[in-house]
């Protein structure tokens, strides 16, 4: 009975098998042609119900925004600035880099250039020690003081930004350095030549005043302290640049902070409210909500800070091409400021790549 | 007792424990705060009131060592002689005449620009906002060599150059050098002093506007140019505000452009620069001109500080609800 019943199965099997082999074709077939239909859908950008029936879209077909309703109105608006984009910075641009090649004559109406190709560069990284030196350490001071001002500058944005007593008064002394830090006051603060050492004194005692203030080393010489812990020596180095450096660092910091503070501002409050029925702590709250949250923000000020570090009055090397346009060595001057701003180019597309790969994308 | 009774007695106790930590922590914070600030406040601070305290000192004071702070003999003769020496009268109606108009010019000039990028998807919109943010990332050091020829024999971008073409017609280039023409012009056109960033904090508050005003003044039958006169600028003062502050500010500061341009209506800027070495140059010792370029940097400071005590409220405020997304 057993062999008689697995032979029908058997039998029903090898009947069936072909036809089994084409349900499961057929049912490929529709499950591709699904997909395709999925797919066209989606290009389409229409929705579709439950039942397959298409959901108009108000947003997209029928009711236009302004965005997109007479989108030329916008090329108006825009073109001012780019009748004087092409004017002021376009042409002027493409000169400075015609004469960079160039050694440049003034004559009459017009810049009497001959070319040299690639001279002037060459000659600023051989035979010009001063310039490669210079470079060298304006970048390096910038790498030391760039992650110190946008530090210590979201520490003071987040402190001005929490409620406290005072409040007004302290962000109305915070700001007083955007206001005088950007100009010419503050190149005679910190002149290091010349009759004005009383203030350069100043900018130097005011450090060590400042360290007796907060209590940590009444009187006593910092270096010194620094010296007996016994870190390694360019960690001490590092360190005491960094402490003599602080009335400049919280003096670059003005406008940081100011354009912290906006970003803070923009938090939803919800965020945190959420964040505190869930039992968050202080320190979690700054990590995933406020970071993420102002992630652009942050990214405009390492920017910002990025050029205002680089083009201040002090630096060695724009001091260095003022020195010699002033001695109407244009050619020499324009290659000097195009291979600072290759490099400060270069530092910028590195910060953007680098931040928009390690933080944006993680923190969306 | 009920049972609800003695659960909220066991609670209580709990909850003030809680509360008594929270309390002492909150009380470390705030201390730590305000140590914190004040620190700061001194370092920030310490160089206007040594400003003060250098710009009152009379000859005697700087050789005696024991005055510090307070001169014993204080003079007002140094701003007296800074006045003479940055011939303020004339160089605050320059950076006035140079400065303010164009910064006026600027604030307007980058909201136009600013609102076409914010509101309006046209062709190459990507591409024109990347080239604001280059305008804003070029130092301005490396324009200001072909800007100076640029405005000293200004062709009307090249249109002379194109109309000198037809035989027998050859005008003239304008000589815009050492006139305010240099910086008012490419304000008027919103590539001035730091526009890129101006129309970078214009164009993030604007898109955080809300499109319904905007919308309904459009059906009402505005013309988007109106629409931006009637609806957007009054509903904007925040950000008005704080980009002028800005714009007043850095106007009133700028020096590297004013020095290559000018060669006889120098601004005030330009003028505090020179200040030491044409007082070094009269004969004055090395010791004592402290006092004098302390005098003539406090009246360059003075002006915009004024400014912003009277603004100052509204300043702070106007940061909070900018807010600048980036």
């Amino acid at each position: 009975m057993k062999s008689e019943e697995n032979k029908v199965v058997k039998n029903t099997e090898q009947q069936n098998a072909p036809s089994l082999k084409e349900i499961l074709k057929a049912e490929e077939a529709e499950l591709k042609a699904k997909q395709k239909a999925e797919k066209l859908k989606k290009k389409q950008k229409v929705a579709y119900d439950i039942n397959g029936k298409v959901i108009p879209d108000l947003n997209v077909k029928h009711v236009r925004g302004i965005e997109s309703k007479k989108s030329w109105y916008g090329f108006y608006f825009v073109l001012p600035w780019i009748i004087g984009m092409v004017l002021f910075f376009i042409i002027p641009l493409i000169n400075s880099l015609r004469y960079s090649f160039a050694n440049v004559i003034p004559e009459e109406g017009y810049m009497q250039l001959d070319w040299v190709g690639l001279e002037h560069y060459v000659y600023l990284f051989k035979k010009d020690e001063n310039f490669t030196t210079n470079l060298l350490g304006a970048v390096g001071d910038f790498f030391t003081s760039m992650p110190i001002v946008v530090i210590v500058s979201l520490i003071l944005a987040l402190i001005l930004n929490s409620n406290f007593k005072g409040k007004t008064l302290f962000r109305g002394i915070f700001f007083v350095p955007v206001i005088v830090a950007t100009g010419v006051v503050m190149m005679h603060l910190t002149d290091p030549f010349g009759g004005f050492g009383a203030i350069v004194q100043l900018s130097s005692s005011v450090t060590e005043d400042a360290y007796s203030a907060v209590g940590t080393s009444g009187g006593m010489d910092f270096t010194e302290l620094l010296n007996s812990l016994e870190l390694p020596t360019d960690i001490t180095a590092w360190l005491s640049s960094m402490i003599t450096d602080i009335f400049n660092t919280i003096w670059t910091c003005g406008i940081p902070v100011v354009l912290f503070i906006a970003g803070l501002q923009t938090i939803p409050a919800q965020l945190y409210e959420a964040s505190k029925v869930e039992g968050a702590t202080k320190w979690e709250e700054f990590w995933y909500i406020t970071l993420p949250s102002i992630g652009q923000t942050l990214l405009l000020v390492i920017i910002f800070t990025l050029i205002e570090l680089l083009t201040q009055t002090s630096n060695p090397v724009i001091n260095q091409a003022y020195a010699l346009i002033n001695n109407t060595e244009y050619g020499i001057s324009s290659a000097m400021l195009w291979v600072f701003f290759a490099i400060i180019g270069a530092i910028i597309g590195i910060v953007i790549f680098i931040y928009s790969k390690l933080c944006l994308k993680r923190w969306e | 007792m009920s049972t609800k009774e003695i659960q909220l007695k066991k609670t209580v106790p709990a909850l003030n424990k809680h509360k008594v930590k929270e309390k002492a922590t909150g009380l470390v914070v705030s201390i730590f705060r305000y140590v914190l600030l004040i620190a700061i406040s001194y370092i920030i601070l310490y160089p206007l009131f040594a400003l003060i305290s250098f710009s009152i000192q009379s000859k005697a004071d700087i050789l005696d060592s024991s005055v510090t702070w307070i001169p014993r003999a204080p003079t007002f003769e140094t701003y007296k002689v800074a006045w003479e020496y940055l011939d303020y009268g004339n160089s605050f109606l320059n950076t006035i005449l140079i400065g303010m108009v164009s910064a006026a010019l600027e604030i307007f000039s980058c909201a136009v620009a600013a609102y076409g990028f914010a509101r309006f998807k046209f062709k190459g919109r990507g591409l024109l906002f990347g080239l604001v943010l280059l305008t804003a990332i070029v130092p301005v050091q490396i324009l200001v060599i072909p800007q100076f020829l640029n405005y000293r024999y200004f062709n009307l971008g090249y249109l002379i150059d194109l109309i000198n073409l037809i035989p027998g017609v050859n005008i003239p280039f304008l000589d815009l050098s050492d006139s305010p023409f240099t910086f008012w012009l490419p304000s008027l056109f919103g590539v001035g002093l730091r526009s890129g960033l101006f129309i970078f904090i214009y164009r993030q508050f604007f898109m955080g506007l809300p499109k319904e005003l905007e919308e309904a003044s459009w059906i009402d039958g505005c013309n988007p140019l109106m629409t931006f006169v009637r609806v957007v600028i009054p509903s904007s003062g925040v950000v008005f505000l704080t980009v002028s502050i800005f714009a007043i500010i850095w106007h009133c500061n700028e020096y590297y452009q004013s020095v290559i341009y000018f060669s006889e209506t120098f601004p005030l800027s330009v003028m505090l620069a020179g200040v030491r070495d044409s007082l070094w140059h009269t004969g004055v010792l090395d010791m004592y001109l402290a006092p004098y370029v302390s005098a003539a940097c406090l009246m360059f400071i003075a002006p915009v500080l004024i400014l912003y005590l009277f603004l100052q409220k509204k300043f702070i405020q106007s940061i909070d609800r900018v807010g600048i997304v980036g």
